[in-house]
């Protein structure tokens, strides 16, 4: 049992530090008060101290301000290194260690707030660097309500010290963190980052911890720390006060010490007098033994999935492979169509979403590392991160947040030494694929033998058989008639002698064979009776998700089968061999699921999926140009002209456009089948939303209108610098930018932006809107036009590209 | 359950809805209220309403236009005369939480119409969070003898919205709310506000707030 110090800034507070002021100022202040709260700990019974350094670093005390960094963190060592002097007079024979305190930032990182996720990496690399040269024994990163920051500061420290890391977050009431982090990810991802110790503090007292305590328990295969509250905090007078005195507190703390907590201590409220009853109370009492829980766990921020219990699936769809519409959506770094992806492989089912852009002539790491931010800042899906690049497959893990799948190790000794290392460094569950220099085994025996040579090699890095998930390989059975058997083979030994996790990419085993729907669902119901832990497939597939619900249910896993039955109920199966013709094809095209509307009328009315039942219809008589030009563009202007004159309000232009946008992308995927290519554009426009700014709803409509009317749209984004902007601008010739900002702070950078643009690129025509623009402000600026709303910038372009 | 208990305690009232989406006085046809209806309440599975406030002494010098809150001092005519005859004020921050924006940017990729009344609608509902919180600060302040003026907010006015740092520096938004600041002062979670609400002696409290004191006459939102 290790017994940590308890509040800091709330005794300071008690001392007469002021609203306002930075507790890390008192280092250079008050150092002597500083000396004695580490020495009233100490002396309380504490093992460890903190240094007073919880908010140093630059955002805080920039270079050049009237404190530097070094000095703050310097003195505040300096002061528990005297406590510490003054204890082994006394008592010379104490361990007493002293942990450098590093806090959040106070900023929110992207692509939510405006930090860039290195320089949080950077902001906390300093604090250890000046930190860990004077001699403090750990570093202890706490209370991280954000675990993508929490995984920065462990990073930094992994970089730049060889100190145990400690890691401790703050936990509402409702057991997440306040970007929704969970007990399970937070153990997750910090274990896989290889910290010491992880735990909670702040926040709650130690009553309404202690949920999230036996949660951190039940998890973690590492010592935990708990250090809360002297309960909630209470403002009175002005002042903030805590009501829990020692007594009380040491109560609750001891039912948490039983519960096998190892690190006990305090935070805001708690005084020595805590500590002191703390200590005196549960320093005999035996810590249970730690227990590895084998738990082969992948995260996002929020959600965790487990391999090894109810099969899971992994989306396959994030992979241009035979894709000629993402290949050209990877070329013109359009994202749109990567998180179309991923939402709907959601939707239909998906637990986990491969992502794979690797394409010849694009530069993999950025885009990888973008589609994984994107992605992850709409949906909560943890991601499994496919890629042969090395380079590509680094940045991704570093930028991810929570704990991924790694896809994909192999037994070459050139694979391991490139993969290991990075699971080591960054965490994750690792696929491992059973074949080496040799190629692929054709016997079960000759890939489990690969299998624990994998498991050889990975155990130099510290990684277990929970960090690995072994691919089966799924071999064509139409080129060797006992693929599908040695590739069963192999997983249920990884379940029975390897006692470890086993995925497949289930469709391989039909290349080849006609109705490869049949042959896929079958065995894919075969592995999983084998003991699959996880496929990777299309959730899209109907025959797969069926294989799946009815394995579900067969082997016990559906209770009284009630998901089978709500989801088929009802149903009824397709007819095969049905005389061609039979279905659709003579009824007239209107008369179709969208009922008697017209496509006109749908998108009038703003009908998004009879819109796109009614086009699929009309495609089967008309040709796409007359549907686009004859039904869609006149209902798109009529709506277009009702928004003008204030009979059709904002959100109904948007149904209208949303519906148009989903009778688009019927079209183009019949245009792309028949190889008729691409539709005409009638131009390219640049979009931003300017340097500072974050918000861009008002861009995202512009897009989406622009679209519609047949604009090819460059979407730079968000907080994009002029840089960026003008460089594109000039490299692809582009006539018309469209800039938004939203804030008087950010139109700064619209003119900065406008200002660099007409330097370098004066031909090119600048339309401007935002909540904060005026005419007399785009004026100001020097922008062409001033767009007082979505429709008025599609009017400025139809007057540009005429 | 919980969307139940939300919605009682923080109702969103529709009109301020239909304003915020540009409806001015009209009633929506059924399909728009259908969807309106479902973005509602999509909002309060997601939304997680926080709010956080802290009372101090204030001291104005009406001749110069500056107050002094002790951890700030804010030069402003506007909030001066807001605050006049105030002795304390309150200074506090609401937030919906991170999963709107979260929510509100998956709309972006698939439903621009959802996004776009999610932003009206989580609009209204901040709103909504902060009454509570001022009724709750006008307790306090009935306690203790006073009324309290409507609440200001940094970037209304010549109330400069630099203000908006000491502000959440002093609740500590951040660590005990998830509320943080951009280098623009934008606020993140984004569906959050900041303001500060003074404690007057003097009852006859001036209540016209919001649109009726702004200066942008030609605001297409305003009531």
């Amino acid at each position: 049992m290790l017994f940590f110090d308890g509040g800091m800034g709330s005794i300071l507070q008690e001392q007469g530090l002021k609203a306002g002021e930075l507790p890390e100022v008192w280092n250079l202040t008050h150092g002597e008060s500083i000396t004695q709260i580490a020495y009233d700990y100490y002396k309380a019974g504490a093992d460890v101290a903190n240094t007073n350094t919880f908010g140093a670093n630059r955002l805080k005390f920039p270079e050049g301000g009237e404190h530097s960094l070094e000095e703050i963190i310097g003195a505040a060592v300096e002061h528990v290194k005297e406590a510490v002097r003054r204890i082994h007079e006394e008592e010379p024979d104490r361990d007493c260690y002293i942990a450098l305190d590093i806090g959040p930032t106070g900023k929110l990182l992207k692509p939510m707030g405006d930090l860039d996720f290195e320089d949080a990496v950077r902001i906390f690399a300093d604090v250890v660097r000046i930190g860990s040269r004077l001699g403090v024994d750990l570093i202890l990163i706490e209370t991280m309500s954000d675990l993508y920051e929490m995984k920065a500061a462990v990073l930094a420290a992994k970089e730049n010290c060889d100190l145990p890391i400690f890691a401790t977050a703050i936990f509402g009431e409702n057991g997440k963190l306040l970007t929704g982090g969970t007990p399970e990810t937070v153990v997750a991802t910090m274990e896989s980052l290889g910290v010491t110790a992880l735990g909670v503090n702040c926040g709650l007292g130690p009553d309404l911890m202690k949920p999230m305590v036996d949660q951190l328990l039940e998890y973690a295969s590492i010592p935990v720390i708990v250090n809360p509250n002297a309960g909630l905090p209470r403002s009175e007078g002005g002042k903030t006060v805590y009501d829990v005195g020692p007594k009380e507190f040491v109560d609750d703390m001891i039912g948490i010490a039983e519960a096998g907590a190892w690190g006990l201590g305090g935070c805001c409220g708690t005084t020595p007098a805590h500590i002191a009853e703390l200590v005196n109370r549960c320093k005999d009492i035996k810590p249970k033994p730690i227990v590895e829980k084998n738990r082969s766990v992948i995260c996002s921020y929020s959600k965790s999935v487990t391999l090894g219990k109810r099969p899971v699936l992994v989306g396959e769809r994030i992979n241009p492979t035979g894709k000629s519409r993402f290949k050209q959506a990877l070329r013109d770094n359009n994202m749109e169509y990567i998180l179309q992806e991923g939402l709907t492989q959601e939707e239909k089912g998906a637990h986990v979403l491969d992502v794979n852009v690797g394409l010849p002539g694009i530069d993999e790491t950025a885009m990888l590392t973008a589609a994984v931010t994107q992605l992850q800042s709409i949906l909560d899906l943890p991601l499994q991160i496919d890629t042969s690049s090395a380079e590509a497959m680094e940045s991704a893990l570093r930028r991810y947040n929570g704990k991924p799948l790694i896809n994909s190790v192999n037994g070459k000794q050139e694979s391991m030494d490139m993969i290991f290392p990075l699971v080591q460094k960054y965490g994750g569950v690792v696929v491992a694929l059973l074949l080496d220099e040799a190629g692929i085994p054709e016997t079960a025996d000759g890939r489990i033998a690969i299998a624990r040579k994998l498991l050889a090699e990975g155990a130099k890095y510290g990684l277990t058989i929970r960090d690995f998930v072994f691919d089966g390989l799924a071999m064509t059975v139409s080129s060797d008639t006992e693929a599908a058997i040695a590739t069963l083979e192999t997983i249920r030994r990884i379940r029975d002698e390897l006692h470890g996790c086993s995925i497949l990419g289930v469709s391989n085993i039909s290349f080849g064979l006609p109705r490869r729907d049949i042959i896929n669902a079958s065995f894919f119901g075969m592995a999983l009776h084998n003991g699959l832990s996880a496929a990777i497939m299309n959730p899209s597939s109907d025959a797969m998700m069926q294989a799946y619900d009815a394995y579900l249910t067969l082997s016990g896993q559906d209770e009284n089968c009630q998901s089978f039955t709500a989801k088929y109920a009802g149903t009824s199966a397709p007819v095969y061999n049905a005389a061609p013709g039979t279905s659709g094809g003579t009824a007239p095209a209107q008369a179709a699921a969208g009922g008697s509307r017209t496509l006109g009328e749908c998108i009038e009315r703003g009908l998004k999926e009879s819109a796109e039942e009614v086009t699929e219809e009309l495609l089967k008589t008309r040709d796409s140009l007359d549907i686009i030009n004859e039904e869609m563009i006149p209902a798109l202007d009529k709506v277009g002209k009702g928004f003008e004159k204030g009979t059709v309000f904002l959100p109904q232009l948007l149904m209208s456009a949303d519906a148009a946008k989903a009778a688009f992308a019927v079209i183009r995927k019949i245009l792309n089948a028949s190889g008729k290519g691409n539709e005409e554009k009638k131009g390219a426009i640049i979009l931003a939303t300017v340097k500072g700014d974050i918000h861009d709803i008002g861009k995202n409509i512009v897009k989406v209108l622009l679209e519609n009317y047949g604009y090819d749209v460059i979407d730079l984004g968000k907080d994009v610098p002029p840089e960026l902007i003008v460089e594109t601008a000039i490299d692809r010739n582009i006539q018309l930018v469209g800039l938004s900002a939203l804030m008087t702070t950010t139109v700064v950078s619209m003119e900065e932006t406008i200002k660099q643009l007409h330097a370098h690129k004066p031909d090119t025509k600048i339309v401007v809107g935002g909540a904060v623009l005026t005419q007399e402000y785009a004026d100001e600026i020097g922008a062409d036009c001033y767009a007082k709303d979505a429709m008025a910038t599609v009017r400025y372009a139809e007057s540009i590209f005429v | 359950m919980e969307v139940r208990r939300l919605e009682t305690q923080y109702p969103i009232p529709r009109r301020e809805v239909y304003r915020y989406l540009g409806l001015r006085k009209q009633t929506p046809d059924p399909p728009l209220q259908e969807l309106i209806e479902e973005c509602i309440t999509e909002l309060y599975r997601v939304a997680v309403p926080k709010y956080l406030y802290k009372i101090f002494p204030i001291q104005i010098d009406a001749e110069h236009n500056r107050l002094d809150f002790g951890f700030m001092q804010v030069p402003s005519v506007n909030l001066t005369r807001n605050l006049r005859d105030c002795e304390k004020a309150a200074v506090m921050a609401a937030t919906l939480g991170a999963d709107v924006d979260r929510l509100m940017h998956r709309y972006e990729v698939t439903t621009a119409a959802k996004s776009v009344i999610l932003q009206a609608a989580a609009a209204a509902l901040v709103e909504s969070v902060c009454d509570v919180c001022q009724e709750e600060i006008g307790q306090i302040a009935l306690g203790e003898g006073y009324g309290i003026r409507p609440r200001f907010s940094p970037g209304y006015g010549d109330f400069s919205i630099s203000f908006q740092k000491p502000l959440i520096d002093t609740l500590q938004t951040a660590k005990r709310m998830g509320l943080t600041l951009t280098e623009s002062y934008m606020m993140v979670p984004s569906k959050s506000v900041t303001a500060v609400i003074g404690f007057s002696r003097n009852h006859t409290v001036c209540h016209k707030e919001g649109c009726e004191v702004c200066t942008l006459t030609d605001c297409i939102y305003r009531r």
